[in-house]
């Protein structure tokens, strides 16, 4: 056993998770609204996927 | 949270009425000081006690909502982390990255210890979960560093 939970998450899972997780905690405390926390959760987590593939896809001709 | 916000403003608006040092005193009077320390010195501690647990911070001003996602997404995160065999920092790292990890990674405060004691086998950095777990430890205590700062924040009445 190496550690009490042992997650197994591609490339993609992860960065989705970490977007999600991120996300959230930016729109609890900056919005009070539980409509704007949800818009502004949402806004976010877009924005960290397309910024987050746009790096990925712009640093694939030197990654090899 | 309809009755959220409610609380929230009911807590700004006590804070604010109850709150004379912060009104613009008179000239040639000294300005009052000793409630503004006192306020202060409550700041603090419930600042230290959301970096302590998170989520606590915001749940002494019952700040139910935001009590709520600190601690889920922050206790999300570490046992992420742990379980992708992130790295965590101890403090006796041989470099200032190291001596950065260690503090970002102390930013979950109690939670630090319990990844300590989830992680049995170490971390594995030699593949990406590991390094990937690695950032989510380390983000999971800058998160709960801010969330902490806002608790105290809001805490002075400056916001909610």
């Amino acid at each position: 056993m190496t550690s009490a939970a042992d997650f197994h998450l591609s490339h993609f899972q992860a960065m989705v998770l970490f977007a999600l997780l991120i996300s959230i905690v930016f729109g609890f405390l900056s919005r009070r609204r539980t409509s704007e926390r949800i818009k502004y959760i949402l806004w976010s987590l877009i924005l960290f996927l397309l910024i987050g593939v746009g790096i990925g896809w712009a640093m694939y001709p030197f990654s090899r | 949270m309809p009755d959220e916000m409610t609380t929230e403003n009911a807590v700004s608006a006590s804070d604010s009425s109850s709150e004379p040092a912060q009104s613009q005193p008179t000239p040639g009077q000294p300005a009052p000081s000793g409630p503004l320390q006192v306020t202060e010195a409550v700041a603090f501690a419930i600042g230290a006690a959301g970096w302590i647990v998170p989520g606590l911070g915001h749940a002494l001003q019952k700040m139910w909502g935001r009590a709520l996602g600190c601690f889920l997404t922050v206790g999300a995160l570490v046992f992420l982390g742990v379980g992708m065999r992130g790295n965590l920092f101890d403090s006796e790292g041989g470099d200032a990255f190291a001596m950065l990890g260690y503090v970002a990674d102390l930013g979950t405060g109690s939670f630090y210890f319990a990844a300590r004691a989830l992680q049995t086998g170490g971390s594995d950095v030699a593949h990406a979960e590991g390094d990937y777990g690695t950032r989510f430890l380390a983000a999971a205590g800058v998160l709960n560093l801010l969330a902490a700062l806002h608790a105290y924040e809001a805490a002075r009445g400056r916001k909610a």
